[in-house]
């Protein structure tokens, strides 16, 4: 028997961003990214890992904007066309690099090219879906979701009923895509407020997880820290985070994304490379942008890069999956001595991690899952569902509000940047109510209209705007999406109250602002 | 009459604040082209910053804005750490004539507005007067919205926005809902209850039968009861008092 347990967590999710209007979106761009690089790489990773019979345990959050994205027959096919597009660039690249010491990589980056579209396109129907629903129903990999537009939820908890709204659209969206109930959900940001964990008990969810914090300064000091769960007085549990896992993979400074072999992620041949030659592949206005192709290793902290070298890098995340593995091991026996059960581990990161930025990310999971499985004895991976059936008997404490954005609470996604959103945020969610409970049983265009508003107000919600105005890049793109939903929200609200509904602009937005087809407005009549 | 100056008054402000925060929001970095951006130290929000190049749109480009009035009374208070909470507020015109209709057409212009920040932590019912204490933070006559240092964690506050006569009387106009800050700390409470719900999980395996519906904590707290281990446990009783 362990004498503890590791439960890893990714969490994969991007922002609903669906430019049908453009003929070319940088927003887009970052889906298709992530695909390639992050969502592609973790599906090989998983199919390789389930082949060997490898006896891994791993929580995938998914969040609902992403799954619609990756249903929807437009995305699928332009990136399709994105991919194709890098196809061509791959074949150019492994002939420019010929005789340089890049051609390993160009070969790398051609190679992996077309697993992707083999995978993408032929194997799994342009719906990724799909392979994430063979992880699910191979018992080895535990789905779960989040909000419907990862709304920050504390901060639209002024009203219950949009934060059930948010917990209800997010629910459906997993049901449409995997047939059934998650076991948990991720808490957009981690951000937790009391009363929160009632909501989440009203769907049946069993847990959710919190920064250490979180769980560290609940309501009743927990006796094990962060090192079991504790129950919500609602008795929905709460895990917590383990910092010291999380620092040696998120910390460029202490962590081993920063290694010297790996892979450099700002030099780009997209800003590298002669403009002539890389113009097709970049921003049809010309301006530059990443491609992905980078041959470059971290090499050291100036701005001197060597060659990248595919072999150094993937013995590096060995070496280092094998560290995190003995670290963990060690963490285990010291907890294990003081505790009067086994400690859980839990160890949540972003997917986008793996793959995006760190390049052999997916490469030192995979290491890692299968030493664990056959390097040791200590470790045991689990999913926070199996360790609840385990261990039913918790503490019982109240958790303490809080997020894992800097500094630990909500001031990420509320600051002097944008708090100007609440109080538009907080209006449309009551009149959002308002008209739900005027219209119980709403049938025709009225319902449409409805059911459109509802879907305004969960896309205005996205936690995405308020952190990317916090971080001060691309603020406009975050400030007009922000805008114009409660602005389209508004329109359909003066609209339905004057019963003046115009049949072609909703068919627009229906069709423009289009996630969570299943959508039931009246979920924000409930009290 | 005095309502149509008031109104156009509001308006006035309304529009200027409008377009201060139109400027403030439109003014985008100029567009970055051929340098990457520097190196930054990971964050935990890094993976999400995948956007790597920067683009905003050109200025000046949508009409469309938000409208800064809904013509709606409200004051909302919010927790953002456990230092610092953040009020927002609306008074519609209705509820300025009313004041003045009270305190004399020339009260709005000779009072000035003040938040009073409430302690109202472990009071049930909230009435104006039962807060443990309170303190008054002058706003500015165009402000609609506060950050407020509190520097307190694991308290309850109420704002009143209101306005302080030429008199020294404070007249409130508009009250916040209640806001918790955060704890910062380890709780000093060391005693523990357990809860078991092996009963959620009987209902999830096909082998067993016989229990249906999921269990609500009430009915498990009945049923399966709680099961104490090792130093103490406290009465439910005084758990209640602390929800």
């Amino acid at each position: 028997m362990a004498k503890g347990y590791l439960a890893l967590v990714l969490h994969a999710h991007l922002p609903y961003v669906r430019h049908p209007e453009h003929g070319y979106s940088l927003e887009e761009k970052w889906l298709y990214e992530a695909i390639t690089e992050t969502y592609i790489p973790l599906i090989w990773m998983l199919e390789s890992l389930l082949d060997d019979n490898v006896p891994f345990r791993l929580t995938l959050s998914l969040s609902p904007t992403l799954i619609a994205m990756l249903q929807d027959d437009f995305l699928q096919n332009r990136y399709l066309a994105h991919l194709d597009k890098m196809i061509d660039l791959g074949a150019r690249e492994v002939h420019r690099t010929r005789g340089t010491p890049f051609h390993d990589t160009a070969r790398m980056y051609n190679d992996r090219l077309h697993g992707a579209r083999d995978t993408f396109a032929r194997r799994y129907g342009k719906n990724l879906v799909r392979a994430f629903k063979g992880f699910l129903d191979s018992g080895r990999v535990e789905v779960i979701t989040t909000a419907a537009t990862h709304g920050y939820l504390p901060l639209l908890m002024i009203h219950r009923e949009a934060v059930r709204a948010q917990v209800a659209t997010g629910i459906q969206t997993y049901r449409r895509a995997f047939g059934r109930d998650p076991a948990g959900l991720w808490l957009p940001e981690c951000s937790y407020t009391p009363g929160l964990d009632e909501i989440l008990k009203e769907f049946g969810l069993r847990y959710f997880f919190l920064d250490s914090h979180g769980l560290l300064f609940a309501s009743h000091r927990p006796r094990f820290g962060i090192f079991a769960p504790v129950y919500c007085p609602s008795g929905v549990a709460a895990f917590g985070r383990d910092l010291e896992s999380s620092k040696q993979v998120w910390s460029a400074q202490e962590g081993y994304p920063g290694d010297h072999n790996y892979r450099e992620y700002y030099r780009d041949i997209g800003f590298d490379l002669d403009y002539d030659y890389i113009k097709p592949y970049i921003h049809p206005d010309g301006i530059r942008v990443n491609t992905g192709f980078k041959y470059y290793r971290i090499t050291g902290k100036g701005q001197h890069k060597e060659p990248y070298v595919p072999e150094w890098a993937r013995a590096t995340a060995e070496a280092h999956a094998g560290n995190f593995m003995f670290n963990r091991e060690h963490q285990v026996h010291y907890l294990s001595r003081i505790m009067d059960r086994p400690p859980i581990i839990v160890a949540p990161y972003d997917a986008e991690l793996f793959g995006h930025w760190w390049f052999e990310g997916p490469h030192w999971l995979e290491t890692l899952m299968r030493r664990i499985a056959y390097d040791q004895h200590t470790l045991e991976p689990i999913t926070p569902s199996e360790y609840l059936r385990r261990f039913p008997c918790n503490q019982l404490a109240t958790p303490c509000a809080s997020s894992w954005g800097d500094k630990g609470y909500h001031e990420v996604w509320l600051n002097q940047a944008n708090d100007w959103i609440y109080r538009h945020l907080h209006w449309a969610a009551e009149r959002m109510i308002e008209l739900a409970r005027e219209h119980p049983r709403a049938e025709g265009l009225r319902r449409r209209a409805l059911n459109q508003a509802a879907r305004e107000l969960l896309l205005a919600q996205a936690s995405d705007w308020a952190f990317i105005m916090a971080t001060n890049t691309m603020v406009a793109y975050a400030a007009r999406r922000t805008k114009n939903h409660l602005l389209n929200f508004k329109g359909l609200w003066h609209q339905l109250r004057e019963n003046r509904l115009e049949p072609g602009w909703l068919a627009e937005l229906e069709d423009r602002n289009n996630p969570f087809p299943d959508l039931e407005y009246t979920v924000y009549a409930q009290r | 009459m005095t309502a149509l100056i008031w109104a156009i008054i509001a308006f006035v402000v309304a529009l200027a604040v409008g377009v201060f925060l139109w400027r403030r929001l439109s003014t985008g970095k100029p567009v970055k082209t051929e340098t990457p951006p520097e190196q930054k130290e990971f964050t935990f929000e890094l993976a999400r910053e995948m956007f790597a190049p920067e683009h905003d749109l050109p200025p000046g480009t949508p009409a469309m804005d938000l409208p800064h009035r809904y013509g709606q009374d409200r004051l909302v208070l919010m927790a953002r750490d456990p230092y610092w909470l953040y009020a927002y507020w609306e008074i519609s015109a209705a509820r300025q004539e009313d004041f003045k209709e009270q305190y004399g057409p020339e009260a709005w212009h000779a009072s000035r507005p003040v938040l009073r920040l409430y302690d109202v932590t472990g009071v049930p019912e909230f009435n104006g007067g039962n807060a443990l204490s309170y303190v008054d933070i002058p706003v500015n006559e165009e402000s609609d919205s506060w950050h407020i240092e509190v520097g307190e964690p694991d308290r309850a506050f109420c704002v009143d926005l209101g306005r302080v006569l030429p008199s020294g009387e404070f007249v409130t106009l508009l009250r916040s809902n209640v806001a918790h800050t955060p704890r910062a700390t380890l709780s000093d409470r060391l005693d523990e209850e357990w809860m078991w719900i092996e009963g959620v999980y009987r209902t999830l395996t096909r082998l067993q039968t016989g229990v249906s519906s999921p269990l609500f904590i009430a009915e498990m707290r009945e049923r399966l009861g709680v099961a104490p281990l090792g130093i103490s446990s406290t009465a439910l009783l005084e758990r209640g008092n602390d929800r």
